[in-house]
């Protein structure tokens, strides 16, 4: 991968540079920015040295302002809206600015990152990643539609073919059998027009007698069924392998879905992530179970018939080949246009997959708010919006077939007119002239149906494209070569210096420096957007740091295997996610082996026991979709439960018992108790008051460790805890007589 | 300026049935009332902007910033303290003084990189993937959009509103106005 931050610059920078420094100084980073100082597009070189920091403006314009890094006091990143500017403020005069767009942000964003810790004495030299995002084509050099995404133009069709073709090798046994039933098929399809030739020519027209006419009918009606056989077992083996490959697609997708990182779902609407799993995975099954298998054997009865069609009559071949060159020529013209109307139709039916997700999931708001006639009208939007499309689709394959229809009966006029001369001439039987009409309908029929196919084909493949998208987006690394299994865990968890931001150049965590002895208890407290969460979300790796290290007993947690890490982890979420099923499998859902002697212990250690056991069907009462049928307190316990079965080294507990009664409160604190002993815990808790019971609390501000104490020292510090505290029993006191 | 009671201004958001109907006033306390008039924006030095509210208080690194940036670029703009808490909020322009309101317009222009699209030169879409070349407002460039179908929002009418892959912000004023050429290209994504 190319490290991106030293491009090659043009000869007039190149000369420029080296006038303004020593020869003995190395370039560390130099790149172009992409607007003006006045914001316009166009390139200013932006260098740093190991002594200074120089921007050269384009080309020609003079006025290079060189800074040594000693005089650089403070640099910071300004968010303009679509872009940034990095401004350097000097100990003394006017500062820099850089201003790059959008586009540009990964790599100005990390530059200016590292500056600023070289300006705050945080690192001695210019620090920056060692890898950058890919945004262009490494072939073709065009923009990526995601970054080290895969190019859609450089991706050929071809290659996007073989892969459907590549789902089918696994059966190869059936492939040959549909094979060679395919050229069977088709070469016996080739034989009634001859025979029906040998009756008008040898038996109609001499009058030869009843026998030979009864042979002859006899053979057409024999050739026939055999036609009928083949194709029948053809169709089947075709759709049994189609279905067995689409199947193992679906497969391959779902599990993908399933260990595909968190990040991947960060900025993708949960409805057009299903549409991919329905309505793509559909077209592809129709292409798999009909088309594939259509275009061979119609693609060998094309060339089956034209070369018999030369070899019987040439010139009058000519005649039937005449539409050919306006077929393709027309179909060529509203072909791009199917295409795109094809994308725009996956498009639309998302958008409705999409807006019909959001409004059942959200359908209490909806209710509340009274807005059901508006949502309908927005889906009768969207709905419209399909049906229009639709349409169009429809509607440009008609004109398609339409113009090349006639376009092709225009063959048959052809030889018609020219065929009857040669008989008139005594040059052709009528026998062979009828017969070569029969082929020639049965040469076009392929051809029409050909339109059909690409248009179809090429839906399937935008289809394809987007599933292939999803199963070759970086799994997250499960196995990765040196990566070790996790034996025994104590519990350690230390942060190193850890950096961590969802977007580059964005930092939500900061030098985090943190040590958890195992079966210590820490609060996180923090206001929200401070970082809380998404020190969780590293302790549970579901993303990496960018710098520094979190370490599990001492060890990075990149080199442990991901498995064995997570399965040490225990999570209480403050809305718990139940599956569709009874309330022991969701207790037993960490460790399905558990027993049912188990999952009771589990339940009665989380205070869930009890109200288990009131329901009528007890543990195998269904908990309906996400646990509705249950309330918030009882899905509490029961993830409690699942937890406690678990039994995680590591626990997580993310506002667990905020939102509840204080009655089921005291239930959860008192089964959370029994919960963390002996594991090292993490809370989240906006209740401070709820946090009493950990070892040490640790303050989350802005990104970074701000205090770090027991409760009591917190207060005594009167700092930032306490006066969130302050805050609180404020509130408290506020709502106590509001109330 | 703005006034921040908000008030029934069209008596719409009510029940249909009931025309009587009011919403009850909400007194809402911050951002403060602040006089436009009142206000003094200063560049100095010449890289930061400086705002002192006659009467109350300067504030340092002050950000001009468009409330709705879509949908009302030239009104409600918002003054943002260096922590990027919202000072105050000035309904119309006229209500500044006139020479702040110069200084505001610049520091709007500077904030926003949107291009005004002139013209396009190129357009190709491929598998739901544009790839642009067009000619705006602040000179030649080339992006890609995904599923500009989906993703390009019209602002009103002839108004289209694009987000590149990066962010980059794009707009076409009037889909009408540009040349031929460059409609059929947008005919070609939409």
């Amino acid at each position: 991968m190319p490290l991106g931050f030293i491009e090659t610059a043009p000869t007039k920078i190149a000369s420029k540079l080296e006038i303004e420094k020593p020869a003995d100084e190395d370039v560390i980073v130099q790149m172009p920015t992409d607007l003006d100082e006045d914001h316009t597009f166009g390139e200013q070189w932006f260098v740093v040295t190991s002594q200074r920091v120089l921007l050269i403006p384009r080309q020609g314009a003079n006025g290079t302002v060189a800074t040594p890094l000693s005089d650089v006091a403070f640099v910071r990143v300004d968010d303009l809206v679509g872009g940034g500017l990095i401004e350097i403020e000097k100990k003394d005069g006017t500062p820099v600015f850089i201003p790059f767009s959008q586009s540009l942000r990964p790599k100005f964003a990390e530059v200016a990152e590292g500056l600023k810790r070289l300006a705050e004495g945080e690192s001695d030299k210019l620090e920056l990643p060692t890898e950058l995002d890919r945004t262009r084509c490494e072939s073709c050099n065009r923009l990526l539609p995601e970054k080290n995404g895969t190019c859609p133009v450089c991706i050929e069709k071809w290659e996007t073919f073989w892969r459907i073709v590549g789902y089918m090798t696994a059966y190869r046994g059936e492939v040959a059998v549909m094979l060679s039933l395919t050229v069977v098929g088709s070469l016996l399809g080739l034989v009634p027009p001859k025979v029906t030739q040998h009756i008008i020519d040898d038996v109609l027209t001499p009058s030869a007698g009843f026998r030979p006419l009864v042979w002859a009918v006899g053979a057409l009606l024999g050739v026939r069924i055999s036609i009928w056989c083949v194709d029948v077992s053809r169709r089947y083996i075709a759709r049994r392998l189609g279905l067995k490959a689409i199947q193992d697609l679906r497969e391959d997708l779902y599990r993908h879905f399933q260990f595909l990182p968190i990040r991947f779902y960060d900025r993708r609407r949960l409805g057009s992530l299903i549409a991919r799993m329905t309505n793509d995975s559909d077209r592809l099954e129709g292409l798999m179970l009909y088309e594939l298998s259509f275009v061979l054997s119609n693609g060998i009865l094309f060339f089956g018939i034209l070369g018999l069609l030369l070899w019987t009559n040439w010139s009058l071949t000519l005649y039937v080949l005449l539409p050919i060159p306006p077929i393709v020529y027309a179909g060529s013209r509203i072909w791009e246009r199917m295409m795109r109307n094809w994308n725009l139709w996956g498009a639309r039916w998302s958008k409705l997959y999409a807006q019909l997700n959001e409004s059942i999931t959200g359908i209490r708001v909806v209710k509340a708010f009274s807005q059901e006639a508006r949502e309908g009208k927005r889906f009768d939007g969207h709905n419209e919006g399909v049906r229009e499309v639709t349409v169009i689709g429809e509607r440009n394959w008609f004109v398609f077939f339409t113009v090349t229809n006639f376009l092709m009966s225009c063959g048959a006029f052809f030889v018609w007119y020219f065929g009857g001369l040669k008989i008139l001439e005594n040059e052709m039987t009528l026998g062979a002239l009828t017969a070569f009409v029969s082929y020639l309908w049965m040469m076009y029929q392929p051809l029409r149906w050909f339109g059909d196919f690409y248009n179809f084909m090429m839906r399937a493949f935008a289809g394809a494209k987007r599933i292939f998208e999803v199963i070759d987006s970086q799994a997250e690394p499960y196995e990765v070569a040196g990566a070790e299994e996790l034996k025994e865990m104590e519990g350690r968890i230390t942060f190193e210096d850890a950096y961590f931001g969802y977007d580059p150049g964005k930092p939500v965590l900061k030098a985090i420096r943190l040590d958890v002895e195992p079966g210590e208890m820490i609060g996180l407290v923090g206001k929200s957007g401070a970082g809380k969460s998404t020190l969780i979300n590293l302790i549970c790796r579901f993303y990496d740091p960018d710098r520094g290290a979190v370490r599990v007993d001492g060890r990075d947690m990149r080199e442990i295997t991901l498995r064995s890490l997570r399965s040490r982890i225990g999570m209480v979420q403050q809305e718990p996610f139940l599956f569709d099923g009874t309330v022991a499998e969701n207790i037993a859902y960490g460790k399905p082996d558990a027993t049912f002697d188990d999952v009771i212990r589990a339940a009665v250690a989380a205070e869930a026991h009890e109200f288990i056991v009131k329901k009528p069907d007890g543990y195998d009462m269904k908990v309906g979709e996400r646990g509705g049928k249950l309330s918030g307190g009882e899905k509490q316990r029961i993830s409690i439960a699942r937890a406690i079965l678990h039994d995680p080294k590591i626990l997580i507990l993310d506002e667990a018992t905020s939102s509840l009664d204080t009655q089921t409160e005291r239930k959860i604190q008192l089964a959370i108790s029994r919960l963390v002993e002996g594991r090292t815990t993490f809370a989240i808790a906006h209740r401070l008051s709820t946090l009493r019971s950990a070892n040490r609390l640790v303050v989350v501000d802005e990104g970074r460790v701000a205090e770090v104490g027991s409760h009591e020292e917190l207060i005594e510090r009167q700092g930032i805890f306490y006066r969130l505290v302050k805050t609180q029993q404020e509130t408290t006191a506020v709502m106590e007589v509001a109330g | 300026m703005l006034d921040v009671e908000i008030e029934d201004t069209e008596a719409s958001a009510g029940p249909e049935d009931d025309p009587t109907w009011k919403p009850t006033p909400i007194e809402v306390v911050h951002p403060k009332k602040v006089d436009p008039a009142d206000i003094l924006l200063l560049r100095e030095p010449e890289w930061k902007l400086r705002m002192t509210i006659e009467g109350d208080r300067s504030y340092i690194r002050v950000k001009v910033a468009r409330a709705a940036p879509l949908t009302e670029p030239d009104r409600y703009i918002c003054f943002l303290d260096i922590k990027d808490d919202a000072i105050c909020i000035v309904k119309e322009l006229d209500e500044l003084r006139e020479e702040n309101r110069k200084i505001v317009l610049e520091e709007l222009e500077k904030r926003y990189l949107t291009s005004y699209v002139e013209r396009i030169n190129h357009l190709r879409n491929e598998y739901g993937v544009s790839y642009w070349d067009v000619d705006t407002d602040r000179g030649q460039r080339e992006f890609v959009a995904k599923n500009v179908a989906e993703n390009a929002q019209w602002l009103g009418e002839g108004r289209l509103f694009l987000v590149d892959v990066d962010g980059n912000r794009f707009e076409i004023p009037n889909v009408q106005a540009l040349d031929r050429r460059s409609q059929s290209f947008i005919e070609l994504v939409l």
